[in-house]
């Protein structure tokens, strides 16, 4: 506490290093907040130095994130330890934990590395129009490796534009709503109040709520990385999502992708012991579903979307059955297959061919271009 | 801005920030709302700032409570407006009336008045209902405190509209002009964090995190609230749930929770915790048949053991 003894003018000075030293920290505090945190050093004074640190906590932080970051900065900067340089901010030591974790499952281990570079030379990796048009076509499994941090820049680009899209979109649809009475009577002023020309209100158009299934087994490997992102990214559009996994059990994970940063949403999933590249029950996982989350289903404005291969090793009278209950909890039932990209690919394996029945739409999902083809459906 | 101008030289100013502090954890406590030095503090702040603050923390910790604390503690009037999806202006702010105007039209027929006068007449304030928004900048003998109740479910457009308002604490009326706050209203807003907030918003802000409370601090609670039950089965219950917090749930119990499990056990006549009365109590901690099923699995009887 060497610093609080000072004359004020020190005190005023020293208010504002730390501010200085708590933004270079990663804090979200600009140049009101400084202000903010000398006037409420002025009123709660420097001789209690919890209610000085519970007053600067308060005007200085916007999040839980800038809560949490805080008392570390109020520590090491009143701790006189002030030489930072040893301590890397916490978030840059986050991050680099972050993509130094190496994985098993799958998913992380194809995610790691490629997020770092195309997060930090984001504005130089220039993608000619060319690359970008082979990129989208080309196979997630069949991608070389370095490929995949200009891919995910793409398909990052991509998904916002679509989700953009989506939400114009709607809007136009809407047809008129109620009559707007306030309105109506402003106009009707002019006319000695009748009310001759109906002013008309809309509703604002709700979207979906959707309810996505992942297959996760081994098959699915090469995709699933890429089709957990698109799925992170198209859930910001819907009113309420959930979200599962599922290989030989179900999985929920609406949760975790509740993270705000799809880094943090990919860390707390790789947690998740949810049986990565192992073996698929898609009927045992479906009647699960039906089991316990059916009430999650609302025939009015349910979108439902299975992503999987189809290679199912339990028994396909299950799977036909549960997938017949669940068509007739939803608005539509939308099967994505990256296989459907294969040239010669028929929907013969008996799995599949007994979901066909059911199902109102059948995708690929093996590239870029053809998860983007799905807007028309949503 | 000066420093030595902002950072008065005597100590006397700190000591009544040091009591005005210790008057709102006291005051707060009376009312029964327990509260810490930190929550103490940004109250504190905002009372002396007149900024509003974002309180934010999971469901069932007491958000809300803190305006309505915070009003009784003034003594002033408390103004709430609950925030939902779809939420506009004219059931936010203000809104004619229009069946009375429809009816002042029709009566005013046959009278020789000019349409300026009709006009005038029919966008007066006796026309005017006003919302809670409106209500809180037209207060007449002090500063209510405003309460915008989990502004995250109202969108963005609205919350745009309320920096406008946050920031010159005025309402603009075309029929009217703009009305400006007599009494500037002490705001609280809370969210549950189901969407990020503008950053403009935040920044206005001071903002306040509230935890999970420690074992002491929802004991006394507990105490405060229940001030009937036995020691022993309020530590109980409150270990108890601090374990069930653990659990990884989608919806861990708050302190709202912890005290309607003690209610019910008051109620049922219980005069200790055991396997029995989780069971006929787990309704009250938890709202999900998942989450049911994942403290089943974790054992009752482990929970138990847990907690004591």
């Amino acid at each position: 506490m060497s610093g609080f003894a000072e004359q004020s003018g020190d005190t005023a000075r020293t208010i504002v290093e730390f501010c200085r030293f708590a933004r270079g920290k990663g804090l979200s505090a600009g140049v009101q907040e400084t202000l903010g945190a000398l006037e409420a050093a002025a009123l709660l004074g420097v001789l209690n130095s919890d209610d000085l640190k519970f007053g600067l906590r308060s005007i200085l932080c916007a999040s839980k994130d800038d809560w949490d970051l805080f008392e570390e900065c109020f520590q090491i900067f009143w701790s006189g330890a002030l030489d930072a340089s040893p301590h890397a901010t916490k978030r840059q030591q986050e991050h680099a934990s972050r993509v130094g974790a190496r994985n098993p499952a799958s998913l992380m281990s194809t995610a790691s590395g490629d997020d770092v570079s195309s997060e930090r030379d984001g504005a130089q990796a220039v993608t000619g129009a060319s690359v970008g048009e082979r990129l989208t076509k080309a196979d997630f499994s069949t991608l070389p490796q370095s490929d995949f941090a200009a891919l995910e820049q793409i398909a990052l680009r991509l998904f916002k534009h679509m989700s953009r899209r989506l939400a114009r979109r709607r809007r136009l649809a809407t047809l008129r709503g109620q009559v707007d009475l306030r309105r109506t009577i402003r106009r009707s002023i002019s006319r000695g109040g009748e009310p001759i020309n109906l002013r008309y209100r809309q509703r604002k158009p709700r979207p979906h709520r959707l309810v996505t299934l992942l297959d996760i087994s081994g098959s699915m490997s090469p995709y699933s990385l890429f089709l957990v992102k698109f799925l992170y990214a198209l859930q910001k559009h819907f009113r309420h999502v959930d979200t599962f996994l599922f290989s030989t059990d179900l999985v929920e994970i609406t949760n975790l992708f509740r993270a705000r940063r799809l880094q943090d949403a990919l860390q707390a999933l790789s947690q998740q012991p949810a049986g990565w590249s192992g073996g698929t029950r898609i009927g045992g996982s479906l009647r699960e579903f039906n089991q316990i989350h059916r009430r999650k289903l609302r025939s009015s404005d349910t979108l439902f979307i299975i992503l999987s291969d189809g290679w199912d090793t339990g028994d396909c009278g299950v799977l036909s059955a549960e997938l017949s209950a669940v068509k007739r909890r939803v608005h539509r039932l939308i099967w994505l297959n990256p296989l459907l990209g294969l040239k010669d690919y028929q929907p013969i394996t008996s799995g599949m061919s007994a979901a066909l029945a059911h199902i109102d739409v059948f995708a690929p999902a093996h590239n870029l271009e053809s998860l983007l083809a799905l807007e028309k459906h949503l | 801005m000066g420093g030595s101008k902002i950072i008065p030289s005597g100590g006397v100013n700190q000591g009544a920030a040091n009591q005005g502090i210790d008057a709102i954890v006291s005051g707060f406590e009376r009312l029964g709302y327990v509260t810490d030095r930190s929550l103490a503090t940004a109250v504190y702040l905002v009372t002396k700032l007149r900024k509003p603050i974002l309180v934010e923390g999971h469901s069932g910790l007491g958000k809300t409570e803190v305006a309505k604390v915070l009003a009784s503690f003034l003594g002033t009037r408390l103004i709430r407006l609950q925030c939902y999806e779809g939420l506009d202006v004219s059931s936010a702010v203000y809104e004619w009336n229009y069946q009375k105007q429809l009816l002042a039209i029709k009566i005013e027929e046959g009278s020789d008045k000019t349409v300026e006068e009709k006009e005038r007449h029919i966008f007066s304030r006796e026309f005017l209902l006003e919302r809670p928004l409106l209500q809180s900048i037209l207060a007449e003998d002090a500063s209510p405190v405003l309460l915008i109740d989990e502004i995250d479910r109202a969108d963005e457009a609205f919350e745009a509209f309320l920096l406008e308002l946050l920031s010159d604490y005025q309402i603009t009326i075309p029929e009217m002009g703009a009305i400006h706050a007599k009494h500037v209203p002490y705001v609280v807003l809370t969210s549950n964090r189901s969407r990020e907030l503008g950053d403009a918003l935040k920044r206005r802000c001071l903002y306040q995190w509230i935890d999970y409370p420690s074992l002491e601090k929802e004991m006394k609670i507990v105490r405060t609230k229940l001030p009937d039950i036995e020691q022993a089965l309020a530590r109980q219950i409150v270990g108890y749930i601090q374990s069930v917090r653990g659990l990884n749930l989608s919806k861990p119990p708050g302190v709202a929770e912890t005290l309607d499990c003690a209610e019910a056990l008051l109620a049922l006549g219980k005069p200790q915790l055991d396997e029995d009365a989780i069971e006929q109590t787990l309704g009250c901690i938890s709202k999900s048949v998942e989450d049911n099923a994942k403290i089943r699995e974790a054992g009752l009887g482990t929970i138990l053991a847990q907690s004591t």
